[in-house]
């Protein structure tokens, strides 16, 4: 009788079947691989009942029962595609089809055109219709198949709306809606961002949000989840709107963000066309953000790919042979003193690149100098970072939590996978607390929403921490009345970390370029002293953690140990049979900016920082620099689609990356390259055949590195002993406002870069949502000033002159202006206040 | 609607999901319509999207999404005037007020509606403007017709 607990017999098309209890008819016909059509129901989503497909004919019911949500029952006898049910079921369909009016479907060549890619038009071109981006790839289609359909018998009644397009990465034709309401269970269910719902009623109803607005002006992240289960083609990806039916699915690691979602790239031939999320992944389970979602195809398969070598003659790019810039770059090494060799390598490299990147300085060149651009991103407070990373709660820990606390994060446009994950946290009654002085996307869900004023984070937090140690509250700094948080928000938020069980900090991008970045960091750790809180920063970076274990930073060798310990070094050189050079050297990757000249830059995915700051450089990434910019040799790499390796994400998992199609034309894995020039320049130690000898070799060194080949992907936090010594420590000043400047100013830099180039460089629809170049201002303050959206203004102070477009927006905060820099540009003090007058040319 | 007004109208619910629908009659009947703002500010009281809350409002026809003018004239769209014309004075307003239906004239003098039947068939087509009913209206009458509320 224990087997009549938890399953029901029943029986489905005259066979018996024994399926578990409180499934769906409709699961359990899909279990046992019965066909029933459906065009609302959703695995990922609850049964809606809206389409009629699914109607099935069960012995003892009147009617005819909906599959998708009647749940089997014992004894059940019941019947999938009887004559009667195949006629309802078509009627449906054709009641569909009199507003879904579709040439795809009724077409009278509609077979000869699938093997012939004929044309109806009297012109002898095989090109076929393409009627619609969807074919092939439809749902509808397939059920239209299904039933036999041919021709459309009710009357047409097509809805001519207009087809939206004013949005970035998918379009919207609202014609092709069948209303099966995937689309806004998807938006409400799973990624709670809530931006669609059904509107008005009747025959009238549409989706979509408020007041005709523009999903950009509806809170939408872009995340692309409502594109992946229309069962139409209404919503369609505009990058592949035309590349029809993908051949083959390859998973990987997204390369955008610390997150590191595991993703399905779409291939056809040899082109990655986009990128699907994993379902039921331990990381995103079935999410991507909009980088990982739309941003994939275009960045890597952009014209504009550096595909062969190229060497510079007095500003002239001339494109030569690989032979040639081997040599070329073997030559100018060899003559490079170990100081005056500088390497900066991405943190969007793979470990196995980065690896051999740091052996390359250390035992080619003899050198430590071998940085990543993280340091500048994470400035004054890059140490500390790395000391909070060390103490790295998981995504399981946050699932677990019954309060969080958000630091500067806003989910919308970059790790929105971990905003669907504090979604769900709060719909299950987890509180959470936000600490952002500017308006962004968690307030919704926030409990309490703490909003200092800038440049008063610091203090707040360290209030906070007093507040939160029990007992001696009263011996707390006194907060400035201008602080913006009230004594009571306070309190109120200390009140609920203190009578937390878990807590865990989650640490964003928000405040990490401000001077005092350092500050706020180690406030941040001490509040993680009391243990029943966590904290877990996020790095922008994907493979930020990697950088550290594999020892790209003259202050650590792999395995993250210091590189001023003797014992390290020596127990290093033995297992590369070599002499590792003291760590005398004090260069850094930021002392570029300040104008230090070296001999050779060789910049591993990087773009260079400023012209000329060493006599020969060598650039080795996925597109040219600027033509601005001065490059001596250019060297094509291959990008993550294109390479076998691993990255290590935020919370430690090591993940794979896999190779989907090949290298375009001359391109090769950055680890091939650094390997080509040091066996020329005679080196031992490079002769490596494949990813798995570099990996073998990291797993001798690296022990966290082991199981490579088949990543448990368990998180952990950092296990490093060294410390990031060289960056430079804040600076705390706080900005006053006066008559002369009345504004506070913060900046922030790109965030969404690959390997040094910003998304919005080559993504179409990332220009719109990663404006650059532009400075946003409170309406009130906008008035005031007699300024609007668009205009160009000069904002200045004693230390800065910047050239902007304005953005109005109501939630900068009155009196602050915000400035999201173009890459390379900085604002000086960070924050601190400046004047701004209008451009009137 | 001033932000005392809103929250002296909130301070009546606790903030849950089933208080939608009265807030959005309470609000209604204060302002004679659902602004932008109103949206946004129950959305920060309810802690429920703009988008679900337009989402509710626009299921039902009572409520209105823009500024009433100060004369409301409603064209009936029902069977019978529908049959008779109705369509007709519906244009003829749009085209003189350069408006769509749902939207308010220019000037502030008017606004227009469709509504089903008003349960005078026999009067069809039917133009109700504030609270008079004019029955058996013509296009060509119309412009005489709203004389009287300039
Ligand atoms: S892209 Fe994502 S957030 Fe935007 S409407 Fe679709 S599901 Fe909602
Ligand atoms: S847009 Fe697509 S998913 Fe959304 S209701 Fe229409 S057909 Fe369904
Ligand atoms: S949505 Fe599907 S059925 Fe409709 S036109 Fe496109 S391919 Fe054809
Ligand atoms: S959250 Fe990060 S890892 Fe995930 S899809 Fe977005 S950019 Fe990629
Ligand atoms: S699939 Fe069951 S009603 Fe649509
Ligand atoms: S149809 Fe217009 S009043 Fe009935």
């Amino acid at each position: 009788m224990s087997k009549g607990k938890s399953s029901v017999s029943i029986i489905i098309d005259n066979k018996p079947f024994q399926v578990p209890k409180g499934i769906t008819i409709l699961e359990a016909a899909e279990q046992n691989d019965i066909y029933i059509p459906t065009l609302c129901a959703h695995k990922e989503l609850t049964p809606f009942g809206g389409c009629r497909m699914c109607i099935v004919e069960v012995e003892g019911f009147r009617n005819f029962p909906t599959a998708c949500t009647t749940p089997v029952s014992e004894g059940m006898i019941i019947r999938t595609h009887t004559a009667q049910i195949q006629a309802m079921r078509s009627d449906i369909l054709q009641l569909l089809m009199s507003e879904h009016t579709s040439s795809c479907l009724v077409c009278a060549e509609n077979e000869e055109c699938k093997r012939y890619s004929g044309t109806i038009r009297k012109s002898g071109i095989t090109t076929g219709c393409r009627y619609c981006s969807n074919d092939d790839q439809c749902e509808m289609q397939e059920v239209a198949e299904y039933l036999g359909a041919k021709e459309i018998v009710y009357p047409i009644s097509y809805r001519n709306v207009r087809v939206e397009k004013e949005d970035p990465f998918y379009d919207r034709d609202y014609n092709l809606c069948i209303l099966c309401g995937r689309c806004v269970r998807m938006c409400q269910e799973i990624r709670t961002a809530n931006v669609l719902a059904f509107k008005h009623s009747g025959r009238k109803t549409v989706v979509g949000p408020a007041f005709g607005r523009t999903h950009m002006d509806s809170g939408c992240e872009f995340c692309g989840a409502c594109v992946s289960v229309c069962p139409t083609g209404t919503l369609s990806e505009k990058a592949r709107k035309w590349e029809g039916k993908p051949d083959r699915e390859v998973v990987t690691t997204c390369s955008f963000c610390g997150v590191g979602c595991q993703m399905r790239l779409l291939v056809k031939g040899d082109h990655v066309i986009g990128s699907l999320p994993v379902i039921g992944d331990m990381v995103n389970d079935g999410q991507l953000c909009v980088r990982g979602r739309f941003c994939v195809n275009e960045m890597v398969n952009n014209y504009q790919r550096l595909v062969r070598p190229f060497k510079t003659y007095t500003d002239i790019r001339v494109e030569i042979l690989w032979d040639e810039a081997i040599t070329t770059a073997a030559e100018q090494l060899k003559n490079c003193p170990p100081d005056q060799f500088g390497m900066v390598a991405s943190p969007n490299c793979s470990n196995e690149s980065l690896y051999v990147a740091q052996k390359f300085a250390r035992q080619a060149m003899n050198s430590h100098n071998i940085d990543t651009t993280a340091r500048s991103y994470y400035g004054s407070g890059f140490n500390e970072f790395l000391s909070l990373m060390k103490k790295s709660v998981s995504l399981d820990d946050v699932r677990k939590a019954d309060t969080i606390v958000c630091i500067g994060l806003d989910t919308r446009f970059g790790r929105s996978v971990i905003g669907v994950e504090l979604r769900k946290a709060a719909a299950r009654g987890t509180r959470i607390v936000t600490f952002n002085s500017r308006d962004h996307n968690l307030t919704l869900i926030a409990e309490k929403w703490l909003q200092p004023t800038i440049g008063h984070e610091a203090e707040v937090l360290e209030k906070l921490v007093a507040l939160t140690k029990s007992g001696k509250a009263a011996a707390a700094p006194k907060l400035p009345a201008d602080a913006g948080v009230s004594a009571d928000d306070l309190a109120c938020a200390a009140e609920l970390l203190k009578a937390s069980k878990s807590c865990v900090v989650m640490i964003g991008s928000d405040f990490l370029q401000y001077e005092n970045s350092d500050h706020i960091l180690t406030t941040i750790e001490q509040l993680a002293k009391n243990p029943a809180i966590g904290v877990m920063p996020l790095p922008a970076q994907n493979n930020l953690n990697g950088t550290f274990m594999m020892g790209a930073y003259p202050e650590l060798l792999p395995n993250g140990c210091a590189s001023s310990s003797k014992a390290s070094r020596d127990k290093l050189g033995t297992a590369w049979k070599a002499k590792l050079p003291s760590a005398k050297g004090q260069w850094c990757e930021s002392m570029l900016q300040q104008g230090s000249k070296l001999k050779v830059l060789y910049l591993v995915g990087e773009t260079p920082h400023g012209d000329k700051v060493a006599d020969f450089t060598i650039f080795q990434n996925i597109y040219p620099p600027d033509k601005a910019i001065h490059a001596d040799l250019m060297l094509p790499a291959a990008a993550f689609t294109e390479e076998d390796g691993t990255f290590i994400n935020g919370e430690g998992r090591l993940q794979k990356i896999r190779k989907a199609v090949e290298p375009p034309a001359d391109t090769m894995p950055d680890w091939k390259i650094l390997c080509l020039i040091a066996q020329e320049m005679g080196i031992k130690g490079f002769d490596y055949k494949s990813v798995k000898d570099i990996q073998k070799e990291i797993a001798s060194i690296v022990p966290a590195f082991k199981g490579y080949d088949k990543p448990s992907r368990a998180p952990g936090p950092i296990k490093c002993d060294g410390t990031l010594t060289l960056s430079a420590p804040g600076v705390e000043n706080m900005p006053k406002r006066s008559k002369k400047y009345p504004f506070l100013l913060t900046g922030s830099v790109v965030a969404h870069s690959y390997r040094g180039f910003p998304l919005s460089l080559y993504v179409n629809g990332a220009k719109t949502i990663f404006p650059e170049g532009v400075i946003e201002i409170n309406d009130e303050d906008a008035r005031k000033a007699k300024i609007k959206s668009g205009d160009d203004v000069i904002v200045e102070s004693g230390t800065l002159k910047g050239h902007w477009r304005v953005s109005v927006i109501a939630r900068q905060p009155r009196g602050t202006v915000h400035v999201r820099l173009r890459l390379g540009e900085t604002v000086s003090h960070n924050p601190h206040a400046v004047s701004m007058r209008k451009n009137d040319v | 609607m001033k932000e005392t007004d809103y929250d002296k109208i909130f301070s009546r619910f606790k903030g849950v999901e089933s208080d939608i629908i009265p807030m959005l009659l309470r609000i209604q009947e204060k302002e004679g319509y659902i602004s932008e703002e109103a949206v946004m500010r129950m959305s920060r009281f309810l802690r429920i999207s703009e988008n679900q809350i337009y989402g509710v409002a626009s299921f039902y026809s009572r409520y209105r999404f823009n500024k009433p003018g100060r004369n409301s004239i409603k064209v009936c769209m029902g069977t019978a005037c529908h049959v008779h014309g109705g369509k007709f004075s519906c244009e003829a307003f749009e085209w003189q007020f350069g408006v769509k239906i749902g939207e308010r004239s220019d000037d502030g003098k008017f606004d227009l509606q469709q509504v089903n039947c008003m349960g005078c068939c026999t009067l069809a087509p039917v133009v109700q403007i504030n609270e008079d009913i004019y029955g058996h209206t013509l296009v060509t009458g119309l412009k005489e017709m709203l004389r009287k509320y300039e």
